[in-house]
């Protein structure tokens, strides 16, 4: 790793931070006067942040505003409890059984894509089409989804060894797998996901995820290992989140 | 889960500071950020029955701001000069700032949203990036990017600014 990819390294450390993923930073630092030189300037710099940032005006009567706010609120509540409780009941009723089909159904969509894509994590299916040529993958890609394929600018400088094409929740993905690194892999789902929070519970149990959409598909960086082994990785192949 | 009007009324008093700081490095305007402030406990004290742990309150309310924010931001969509020179306007304020209040101002304004808000609960509050991923409905990996790339770009646009301010400032006196 050169000087820049340790600087990169340096602003994604904080303290706390995980003392065995940073270790190759700081040894680094104990050789490298020029960069030891920088981090102890950014140091300083966060330091003057977290002062400056502290000074915020000071407004005594917000609390009170609010709290006052909160009183007629309740005050409404009250005086409407007892018109609406006669004669609402029914459609109330029915309202509650509409957001209660309209929640549901999302959280279990959302459930079903952080299982099958902590699934695919976790045991991968056997490569389709092994090729390191960037091209010939994306055009493999266009014809499971039969259209153009594409990256976000994000994933300009990723290298791929080979790909598979999968199906999650319904829709259809391709699974390549990227060169250099057993680890991680891009799942392209041919749909918007919307919802983050599937593979956020994902990453919380299997491993790691990042992604972007266009607004008609969704790409995924998955990685079997910790969110920090994940950035590192991402710093290190140039990947921007 | 039932939460007292008593408990609600505590969480007011102990958190309407850190919600207003966070909402005034988000948004760079005073008024803003008490509305947005006042907005998010009045949406927090309709939606309590969404809480689920009382240890998670502070990360829940700073998640109703967020959706607040995003609410202003949909109506208004002038954050990139407006709030600054709002601020410039109002003498009361003017006289409080510093140069060095003023640059973090104008540094934050040019940031995007996507960078700005994990970076002011990190530097304002001190938040894990388990709190600030909660907060922000993000993946871990993502926030740690993102919070990376924007502390970057942060230390890099906080000196230019900082020299423009300090002159019109020594002008101005």
């Amino acid at each position: 790793m050169n000087c820049e990819l340790y600087k990169s390294e340096i602003y994604a450390w904080r303290p706390g931070s995980d003392a065995v993923s940073f270790q190759p930073l700081f040894d680094h630092l104990a050789g490298c006067p020029e960069c030891a030189q920088f981090f102890e300037r950014l140091t300083t710099s966060d330091q003057r942040i977290q002062h400056t940032i502290q000074k915020i005006p000071e407004d005594r009567s917000l609390e009170s505003r609010i709290l006052a706010g909160l009183a007629h609120q309740r005050a409404q509540t009250k005086t409407h409890r007892p018109s609406w409780r006669s004669w609402i009941l029914l459609p109330l009723a029915a309202s509650v059984i509409l957001v209660v089909t309209l929640g549901v159904r999302p959280r279990l969509e959302e459930a079903r894509v952080g299982r099958e894509v902590a699934a695919l994590l976790s045991r991968p299916p056997a490569l389709q089409i092994d090729s390191t040529n960037r091209q010939q993958i994306l055009d493999w890609c266009a014809s499971v989804f039969s259209g153009p394929s594409s990256l976000p600018p994000e994933l300009n400088k990723v290298e791929f060894r080979g790909a598979t094409a999968v199906k999650v929740a319904d829709h259809k993905a391709v699974l390549l797998k990227m060169k250099n690194e057993q680890r991680a892999s891009l799942l392209i789902v041919d749909a918007h996901l919307t919802q983050e929070s599937g593979f956020k519970s994902m990453h919380e149990k299997s491993g790691s995820a990042t992604l972007w959409s266009d607004g008609r598909r969704t790409y995924v960086l998955l990685y079997e290992g910790s969110a920090q082994e994940m950035h590192a990785y991402m710093v290190q192949m140039g990947i921007e989140a | 889960m039932q939460i007292s009007d008593h408990t609600f009324d505590d969480w007011v008093r102990q958190y309407q500071r850190l919600l207003f700081g966070i909402a005034y490095w988000w948004t760079g305007s005073r008024t803003d950020a008490e509305e947005l402030t006042q907005e998010a406990f009045f949406q927090a004290y309709r939606s309590r029955s969404t809480l689920h742990e009382v240890e998670a309150v502070k990360g829940w309310l700073i998640g109703i701001l967020r959706h607040c924010y995003a609410q202003m931001s949909r109506k208004s969509n002038s954050r990139a000069e407006v709030p600054l020179d709002g601020m410039e306007n109002e003498p009361e304020e003017q006289d409080m700032l510093s140069a060095d209040v003023l640059a973090l101002h104008q540094s934050l304004a040019k940031l995007d949203d996507r960078h700005r808000l994990p970076l002011v609960m990190f530097y304002f509050q001190q938040l894990s990036y388990q709190e600030i991923s909660e907060a922000l409905e993000l993946p871990i990996g993502t926030v740690m990017s993102r919070l990376s790339r924007a502390r970057k770009m942060l230390h890099e646009t906080l000196e230019t600014p900082r020299n423009l301010i300090v002159m019109r400032k020594a002008k101005e006196r």
